[in-house]
């Protein structure tokens, strides 16, 4: 919908060193999916509970006790940028690429408005360019450091991934690769939404990119946290996630931006929360005190109660340690029993995409008033008490939603997401 | 930021452990230069590092600050960021005997920056995949492989709930962790942030810089006719608080931050990765005094990130030259730190408030030795076009360091 300025706009307000707006509104989504390529087929496979799950093709998966996974398919590079471009990349970073630039295209930026100094490109990962590393490596234990390439040397490197983006799109401003394993997405959207308030940038591009690499799935396996056929979040039966893959990114401009340009908002930033369990490097916190603390930050920063909330995106993991504490914590915060999904089931844990592809989806539910259903679902867990879109996706009219994930090393992230417009306005912060 | 206070530190680096032994050992900073790359590598093989002049935390064990327990899964890069993050709260005054004195543990976080992270981690592993099997993964090590989790690491030893991000921007890294300090500051998610970073010298690192042509065999002496340098390890973290808030506690103030910022600028020639950009330079010093809404005459001296590769340090003086005149004091931190990559600016950092304490400014790169060092410009370049730079100036306060 159209943005029509509220009240002071930001320049009024303030206009000191920075100016401090108080809105920030998501313009254009982009998405390389295990399920689909691009908004449309991501949400058509979505609401039709489709499965991204399939035998691992892209490294070899004997002796590690799984063959499947969740990978992106039939993506190729040069639909997306020059033979240059690509050549230049991994495919993390073609990856991101290939959704920055679907998700300008979806906002209708032109490509005058992105080039110049106040669009920052923010970008989480967990792992970056890990496939280069590891041919790299490969290279180096068959046929020693000598066969070590130099023309791949330069591809690896986790702060390519926005320098990347912002060479392919001519943007100049901040720009920050944040790893922040499976809460990648949720930190740089975050972090990105508080470029545009504190007045440091007008337009952000941010999301997260991940390729699935055989360190990742070979560690996962022995940790016990993939499941052998199928991610049943929430069941009782649940056995972990498939590993996934794929890129998720959103425009958020400044409403002062936006209403300038005459763009269209999709969904508002109402804010997020941030917090570290201090506990374990790979479990949650008992009690989910990281967790808790990040949904009532989250809160707080939108202006909202949680009553208010319509919809959780959960983490939803399908491991055993997070379903029931994420659970919980959902219970405790909210006073009213808001509907949950976890679309983990459907495209894998995509690991630092997994928040911002999830992002993506919940723009679109906030769009079309369709939450995705979580599917597998078979086995109700009393240890699992919410109320979940079994299976089948729901129609139903979401106003605010929040995003949640969760990641080594006890990070906590939830993000609120809204229709534009439904958010109170909020005092800006000096 | 110009509301932003450093109120302690704590220093892995070559040249001590704490900020007691780094600030002693920089009053000969040419002495320092020498002694950081003095030694046997303790990290590499002798083969990887023949060639090699490697400022290297030689005689380093975590024990000694940590105990005994819990160390068996902590790389290297973990355990220099633990030791320095608990020094400097223990400088800062925020924890006293392992407790908190005056913040609930969810009002204290970290913003911290790395490069490569653990990569050694990476690497053993994949070797551990490769050559025996991949079901003998160590599960207790390969959360290392996250380039978050050292950082998540500190959190869990130190107790701090508030939040805890990694940056990775190369070499800008720490300085631009402060920017997410200062956010999360504004946004009043915590009420102290330990910031900065750090890197450690790996050998598939070594290996891939030295293939490049990178590395060379003399510390950055006179970067202006090198074409390589020496790689460096360490971790700095600095205790970042509200300025009125770190008074009113009666905390000593070390600095305060006053400017940030930062630019991207993409090569001239689309082929091109690596470059560097005096207009990237010029702009994010330009924004930094901005920020602090100061002049360029009131910066005393520049904390460069001259390394020794010939185009990038030319583009940096030029853009410095531009931004400042001509006769600006610059100095060459890397000098004695070698490159460290995410714990470059911080290192920077630490050394530019021994500066403000009086320690020799060591050979400068141009410009004349101020009187006195009161306000400093960190600047830190990319490979890739970007560029971040911070002004820190001494407290105006009666609060002078100590």
């Amino acid at each position: 919908m159209k943005i029509r300025p509220s009240g002071r706009l930001a320049w009024e307000v303030q206009r000191v060193k920075t100016c401090r707006v108080s809105r920030v509104f998501i313009s254009g989504v982009g998405v390389l999916s295990p399920i689909g390529l691009g908004r449309d087929a991501f949400w058509s496979a979505l609401t039709d509970g489709q499965s991204g799950v399939a035998p691992v093709t892209r490294f070899d998966t004997s002796g590690l006790e799984r063959n499947l996974a969740c990978e992106v398919k039939d993506f190729r590079p040069r639909d997306f940028m020059s033979a240059i471009e690509a050549r230049r990349m991994g495919r993390c970073s073609q990856m991101a690429v290939a959704a920055a630039r679907m998700a300008v295209r979806d906002a209708g930026l032109p490509a005058d408005e992105l080039r110049g100094e106040r669009t920052a490109v923010v970008i989480g990962t967990t792992m970056g360019e890990a496939n280069v590393l590891d041919e790299l490596e490969q290279a180096w234990i068959h046929e020693g450091d000598k066969a070590v390439s130099c023309q791949k040397i330069p591809r690896y490197g986790t702060s390519l991934l926005p320098i990347h983006v912002a060479r392919s799109l001519g943007t100049r401003g901040i720009v920050q690769a944040l790893p922040a394993a499976c809460a990648a997405g949720n930190y740089a959207i975050g972090l990105a939404g508080d470029l545009i308030r504190s007045g440091r940038a007008d337009v952000a591009i941010t999301g997260a990119s991940e390729e699935a690499a055989k360190l990742q799935y070979a560690g996962f396996a022995r940790l016990g946290a993939m499941a052998p056929d199928r991610c049943r979040p929430f069941d009782r039966e649940r056995q972990g996630f498939m590993l996934g893959e794929g890129s998720g990114m959103l425009i958020l401009e400044s409403e002062e931006h936006l209403v300038r340009r005459g763009g269209t908002a999709l969904a508002e930033l109402g804010g997020y929360g941030l917090a570290c369990d201090a506990h374990h490097i790979t479990r949650p916190h008992p009690d989910g005190a990281g967790s808790k603390l990040a949904f009532r930050q989250a809160l707080s920063s939108a202006g909202i109660e949680p009553h208010q909330v319509d919809f959780v995106n959960a983490h939803g993991t399908a491991t055993q340690a997070n379903d029931p504490i994420e659970s919980k914590v959902i219970g405790e915060i909210f006073g009213s029993r808001p509907a949950v999904s976890s679309i983990k089931s459907m495209i894998g844990h995509c690991m630092g995409a997994a928040s911002a592809i999830e992002a993506v989806s919940c723009v679109l539910t906030l769009q079309h008033g369709i939450i995705p259903p979580t599917i597998n679902y078979e086995n109700p867990d009393p240890d699992c008490d919410v109320s979940l879109v079994a299976n089948e996706a729901r129609s139903t009219q979401v106003d605010i939603l929040l995003n949640n994930a969760l990641a080594f090393g006890g990070y906590d992230g939830v993000v609120c997401l809204a229709r534009p417009d439904i958010l109170p306005a909020r005092p800006i912060r000096a | 930021m110009s509301s932003i206070a450093i109120t302690g530190f704590g220093v892995v680096s070559p040249l001590g452990v704490g900020r007691e032994a780094f600030l002693s050992a920089l009053q000969d900073p040419e002495k320092a230069a020498l002694a950081s790359f003095e030694g046997a590598s303790e990290v590499l093989t002798d083969e990887v590092a023949a060639p090699l002049r490697l400022a290297e935390v030689r005689g380093f064990d975590a024990r000694d600050y940590l105990g005994k327990k819990g160390l068996r899964n902590l790389d290297r890069l973990t355990r220099f960021m633990i030791v320095a993050s608990r020094i400097a709260l223990r400088d800062a005054g925020i924890k006293n005997d392992g407790e908190f004195v005056h913040h609930a543990p969810e009002r204290v976080g970290i913003s911290s920056a790395t490069a490569y992270g653990s990569l050694d981690a990476i690497t053993e592993l994949l070797r551990v995949a490769e050559l025996e099997a991949p079901r003998y993964i160590n599960p207790a090590r390969f959360p290392n492989t996250v380039i978050n989790a050292a950082a998540g690491y500190v959190s869990i030893w130190e107790g701090l709930g508030a939040p805890n991000t990694t940056v990775v921007d190369g070499s800008c890294g720490a300085l631009d962790a402060f920017l997410n300090a200062q956010l999360h500051l504004e946004n009043d998610r915590g009420d102290v942030f330990l910031v900065g970073g750090g890197e450690v010298i790996t050998e598939p690192l070594a290996v891939g810089l030295a293939k490049l042509g990178a590395l060379g065999p003399s510390a950055a002496l006179d970067s202006r006719v090198e074409e390589s340098f020496c790689i460096g390890e360490g971790a700095a973290y600095f205790c970042v608080e509200r300025k009125d808030e770190a008074l009113s506690r009666g905390a000593r103030l070390l600095a305060c931050v006053r400017g940030y910022g930062t630019a991207f600028e993409p090569p001239a020639n689309e082929v091109a990765l690596v470059h560097g950009s005096s207009r990237a330079v010029q702009r994010a010093i330009g924004a930094a005094l901005a920020d602090a809404g100061l002049k360029p005459e009131d910066i005393d001296i520049v904390a460069s990130g001259v390394r020794g590769l010939r185009e990038l340090d030319a583009a940096e003086l030029d853009g410095i030259r531009a931004k400042l005149g001509p006769d600006v004091a610059v100095g060459q931190p890397k000098q004695v730190h070698g490159e460290t990559f995410g714990a470059s600016g911080a290192l920077a950092l630490a050394q530019s408030i021994g500066w403000m304490a009086g320690a020799p400014l060591g050979t400068l790169l141009s410009g004349v030795a101020p009187q006195r060092v009161r306000t400093v410009l960190i600047t830190s370049v990319g490979f890739y076009g970007n560029v971040s730079a911070l002004i820190i100036e001494t407290p105006r306060e009666t609060h002078e360091l100590d």
